[in-house]
């Protein structure tokens, strides 16, 4: 049975919802789900904006088949060829043999790459090129590097529709709420929706901040990502995120706490120190287990707060693997201007903090605390004075103390 | 052709000698002890027409040749080692170069005087963190129009503080490396000129060894040595010569030792005859000879050359370490020769082998010289990649420091600046330790500097020791020389290492080997009468003051008016660290595939130097991960 929903005048969402995978690109756990956007547009053309994952091929071929009514399909533009949105591009050529592919060189390139064979019907665009497809005028706008080299976004001139590809896009099925306004994104979606941009696109901020320079100079009325809500309202609400996010500024004056134990004594001085913080005022503060936490949480979470503190025991006269997993992520994500805590424990030859430090001296704009806390294997009088001095230190700079 | 000398080098060597014998050796000894430089003779020396050998009559010099020169260094330091390096810094360091670079001008006004040994010469280029790689030189001279301003350090610099006239080298470019460096003629007595540590040296402890301080120095425009940016290029030049006079001080030290050895093996009888009849120690002599004279030959064909203005940079590196390397073997068997007699003080075998050895280091160790040498053997190396520099700013001998200045109001104000300071950062006042807390072991300590001034000034740092609750320190100087306090209290590499709290430097200007011994404090203050003064940039808190004025205000400001309580046991107080600062370049990213350029790291796969602007890539240069041209390229 098909299953969708109108979006605005002429136009459908004709996506799925995924329950099924458990890590979206094989890596990132998605307990709510996914969602894979597909928008089709009916005009004096036929216009369907890019396809879904493999695994939603059926319900997305039934849908198309619904929406169109008889009617023959014109164009497919491919705003994005990651598989998750691309592969059912051979199936649908294969329904709709008259269909002309509409996108960017690089794109194309990789269709073939991929095993797509799409001949002679394809119209291949530069920046700026606009479509008329009857009442609806589109122009396309390359976005490279959100977060693949061929992307490009979609704007229909004629209603501010934006089909922008993965960017706004977020983890999570939709189950039946398509729109913004029908969920409480707050409380529901802006973990996911973060988690799903740092992870992914959050090591290309200088590329996003290039779009949304270009999404400043248009009037957009409606996101169409390809992934979680449509956008109507308060669309200003999600940008400010996206500018925070891909300038790499704290969401929050908070405290991620996040830290590595091995049989609960640093785990320990972790708890003290978020206590101490409490203690001082400062309760927007997270603890995380980073053994037992995923490390796409770990991202999202040290993408928020603007002071993280790393609490890791000594393991092999290095970092413990799991936090320096953490570490090599943040590094690899481009995660930069947050002031950073040091704790390291060690039972014989304690080397974690210099290291941990050595690592945030060689990101860009990290700021290692002089407070650091050295522990001989578990809290005593001593290092318990240096964490009050850090929890000191951290107080003053989120309370905006002299 | 005959590898002979010329009877008038023979009569000029027999000139020097006899000098040598009359006015040097007999208080040789004594120069030695007392580290005394021999004035009245180097000014005899001078009016004998000798401290201007190799240059023009018509400049006041004595219109002889290069090997008339070296024949003269090793004469003197075939008695003593130091009055020879004396005239060798003089003619080949100090003269030399305003003789080959300087206008008419330059020659008439600094030459003349030079040559006719009125005035001592001195050359000033080697620093804290530039020996033997000129590169890394960080004295400045800044173009204020009609004057340079010259400010920095030079370190080991022979014949200061004697020497009248200085040729000294600073960068006027710091971002040219050796291209910005460029050569002044630098007169002492200059405001702002003053000179810093007296060195206690192994050996030629007669000539006179010490470091250049330049705090604004006015350096006349005309006084620029050459045309800016040259001076690397006229210093290497000047040491090339340089290497002439040094191989030849060598060989007279040499040739000193080996005399001496062998009278004594003459006449010392063991077994029933001389020594000398051993063949043990006639092997040593055979030796000894063999080394002097392939040493000789070496010095005196590169004078040749030199004289015949052919090329002689790869030769004069070879008799500078050839004849050093053989110096220290020949001083070696000479006081082996004397037995349990040169191990003595007063013999001269003693003194030679201890004069000996900074020949196989200064004007180019024997290491750079080998390095010469092999240039020129095996050509230039392939284009080195330089080394990345660090996103952050380089930090100073101590590493990074807060380096708050307090110069507003008063000297109360800045005072109670600093206290207020000290305070916030944890520092707790009512508690102290004894004044003669091991520097090792002390929390806090307040260190003196030459700049203390007289003896009684003293009693006002223990003053400011007792109520700062710390103990006292202070710099080298302080101790070995001033003698004010035990030699087991100065700070430095050498000395006592703190790793304490709170260290309060009075007087102390910052050498560098001070520096070192306090880089683990958490917090140094500073107070200094000379705002350039080093240790500034070293400090967290600095105040510019006489020490006489501020260390009573501090003093003040610390009484509880109660007697400090014992200290509890010692907390390391953390460091700050300065925050990170934005690169003042943009990365530029790939739209290809998100590769970012930094230039501070250039790209290694398409021969592009680190330091490389984005702008300044070739046009055809291509993304090295994807292969996307430039204009692909975003700015981040």
């Amino acid at each position: 049975m098909y299953n969708v929903r109108k979006v605005t005048d002429d136009l459908y969402w004709v996506g799925a919802n995924d329950h099924r995978l458990h890590l979206f690109e094989n890596i990132y756990p998605i307990p709510r789900g996914v969602s894979y956007n597909s928008y089709l547009l009916l005009d004096e053309k036929t216009v369907l904006f890019d396809t879904v994952d493999w695994g939603a091929c059926r319900q997305y071929l039934l849908n198309i088949e619904h929406v169109l009514d008889g009617r023959p399909l014109d164009y497919l533009v491919i705003n994005h060829m990651e598989p998750d949105h691309a592969a059912c591009i051979e199936e649908v050529l294969l329904r709709y043999p008259d269909v002309v592919v509409i996108s960017t060189e690089k794109a194309f390139l990789m269709m073939t790459q991929y095993g797509f064979e799409v001949g002679e019907n394809k119209i291949q665009v530069a920046e700026g090129d606009t479509m008329d497809f009857g009442k609806h005028k589109v122009v396309f706008v390359f976005a490279p590097m959100v977060h693949w080299p061929e992307t490009m976004v979609t704007f229909d001139t004629t209603n501010g529709v934006l089909f922008s590809a993965d960017a706004f896009g977020s983890f999570g099925a939709l189950d039946g709420k398509l729109f913004n306004d029908e969920v409480d994104f707050d409380r529901d979606w802006l973990d996911d929706a973060r988690r799903y941009f740092t992870n992914i696109v959050g090591k290309y901020g200088p590329h996003v901040q290039a779009v949304l320079e270009k999404a400043g100079t248009i009037d957009i009325k409606i996101l169409c990502p390809l992934h979680g809500p449509v956008w109507r309202t308060d669309l200003g609400y999600l940008l400010n995120k996206y500018d925070l996010w891909s300038r790499y500024e704290p969401e929050d004056k908070a405290v991620m706490i996040a830290y590595a134990s091995m049989y609960g004594n640093t785990e320990s001085a972790a708890q003290v120190l978020a206590s101490e913080l409490c203690e001082r005022g400062v309760t927007n503060v997270v603890v995380y287990d980073v053994s037992t936490t995923d490390v796409s949480y770990l991202i999202s979470e040290a993408f928020r707060v603007s002071h993280i503190v790393l609490a890791s025991v000594t393991y092999n006269l290095e970092i413990y693997p799991k936090m320096l997993d953490f570490l090599n992520q943040m590094k690899s994500l481009n995660l930069q201007k947050r002031t950073i805590g040091i704790i390291e424990n060690g039972s014989w030859a304690p080397q974690s903090g210099e290291l941990m430090s050595k690592f945030m001296d060689d990101m860009k704009l990290m700021d290692v605390l002089g407070e650091e806390v050295s522990l001989a294997s578990s809290l005593n009088d001593v290092s318990y004075r240096e964490l009050r001095e850090m929890a000191d230190a951290i107080a003053e700079q989120i309370n905006g103390k002299k | 052709m005959l590898y002979q000398t010329t009877e008038q080098h023979e009569a000029l060597r027999q000139r020097v000698r006899e000098f040598a014998e009359t006015e040097i050796k007999p208080i040789a000894f004594q120069l030695d002890q007392t580290n005394g430089f021999p004035a009245e003779q180097i000014e005899k020396f001078g009016k004998m027409g000798l401290m201007g050998i190799p240059y023009p009559k018509e400049y006041g010099g004595a219109g002889l040749d290069v090997m008339s020169y070296a024949i003269a260094v090793e004469e003197l330091s075939r008695v003593d080692g130091g009055t020879g390096v004396i005239l060798s810094a003089h003619v080949s360091l100090g003269t030399w170069p305003i003789f080959a670079f300087g206008t008419e001008e330059q020659k008439q006004k600094y030459l003349v005087p030079l040559a006719k040994g009125e005035k001592i010469g001195a050359f000033g280029l080697t620093e804290e963190n530039a020996g033997s790689d000129a590169g890394g030189t960080e004295t400045v001279a800044v173009d204020k129009g009609d004057h340079y301003l010259l400010n920095g350090n030079k370190i080991f610099i022979t014949n200061a503080p004697k020497a009248d006239i200085y040729v000294v080298f600073a960068s006027t470019d710091p971002t040219a490396g050796t291209r910005g460096i460029s050569a002044f003629i630098v007169e002492k007595g200059w405001d702002g000129f003053t000179f810093g540590d007296h060195y206690d040296k192994l050996g030629i402890r007669s000539s006179s060894t010490a470091e250049l301080i330049f705090n604004n120095v006015k350096v006349p425009k005309e006084n620029l040595l050459g045309k800016e940016g040259q001076g690397f290029k006229i210093a290497m030049a000047t040491l090339d010569g340089g290497r002439i006079g040094i191989a030849s001080q060598a060989l007279g030290i040499a040739q000193g030792a080996f005399e001496s050895a062998l009278g004594y093996a003459k006449e010392r009888v063991q077994f029933g005859k001389p020594i000398a009849f051993q063949q043990a120690i006639s092997f040593k002599l055979a030796d000894m000879a063999t080394m002097l004279h392939t040493s000789r030959l070496l010095i005196y064909s590169t004078a040749e050359l030199k004289e015949n203005h052919e090329p002689y940079s790869m030769e004069a590196a070879m008799a500078k370490q050839y004849a050093s390397d053989c110096c220290q073997k020949i001083v070696d068997e000479a006081l082996q020769i004397y037995g349990g007699s040169g191990f003595l003080k007063g013999m001269d075998v003693e003194r030679f082998y201890r004069d000996s050895k900074i020949t196989t280091i200064y004007e180019g160790t024997n290491e750079i010289q080998r390095v010469v040498i092999a240039a020129h053997i095996v050509g230039k190396p392939p284009k080195q990649k330089s080394q990345r520099r660090s996103r952050t700013k380089t930090a100073g001998a101590t590493g990074p420091r807060k380096n708050i200045m307090f110069n507003e109001g008063s000297n109360e104000e800045k005072v109670a600046q600093l206290v207020a300071a000290l305070e916030k950062d944890g520092y707790d006042f009512s508690v102290g330790i004894p004044i003669d807390t091991p520097i090792a072991e002390a929390e806090r300590v307040v260190s003196v500097g030459k700049g203390i001034g007289p003896k009684e000034n003293m009693a006002l740092a223990e003053e400011l020791a007792k109520q700062a609750g710390a103990a006292i320190g202070s710099s080298r100087p302080v101790a070995e020389t001033l003698q004010y306090v035990p030699l087991e209290r100065y700070v430095g590499m050498s000395g006592q290492k703190f790793k304490g709290n709170l260290y309060i430097a009075c007087g102390i200007s910052g050498a560098g080997q001070h520096l070192k011994g306090i880089k683990d404090a958490s917090t140094i203050v500073a107070i200094n009468n000379s705002p350039n003064a080093a240790i500034f940039k070293n400090a967290d808190y600095g105040i510019v003051g006489n020490v006489k004025d501020i260390m009573p205000l501090l003093a003040e400001a610390l009484d509880t008016g109660k007697p400090k309580e014992s200290a509890p046991p010692m907390v390391k107080i953390k460091r700050a660290r300065p925050k990170k600062q934005a690169p003042d370049y943009n990365f530029y990213i790939c739209n290809g595939c998100g590769y970012e350029y930094d230039k501070e790291l250039g790209d290694e796969a398409s021969e592009i130097e680190p330091g490389t602007p984005f702008e300044k890539l070739p046009d055809e240069w291509m993304c090295p991960k994807c292969g996307e041209g430039k204009d692909e390229f975003i700015k981040a």
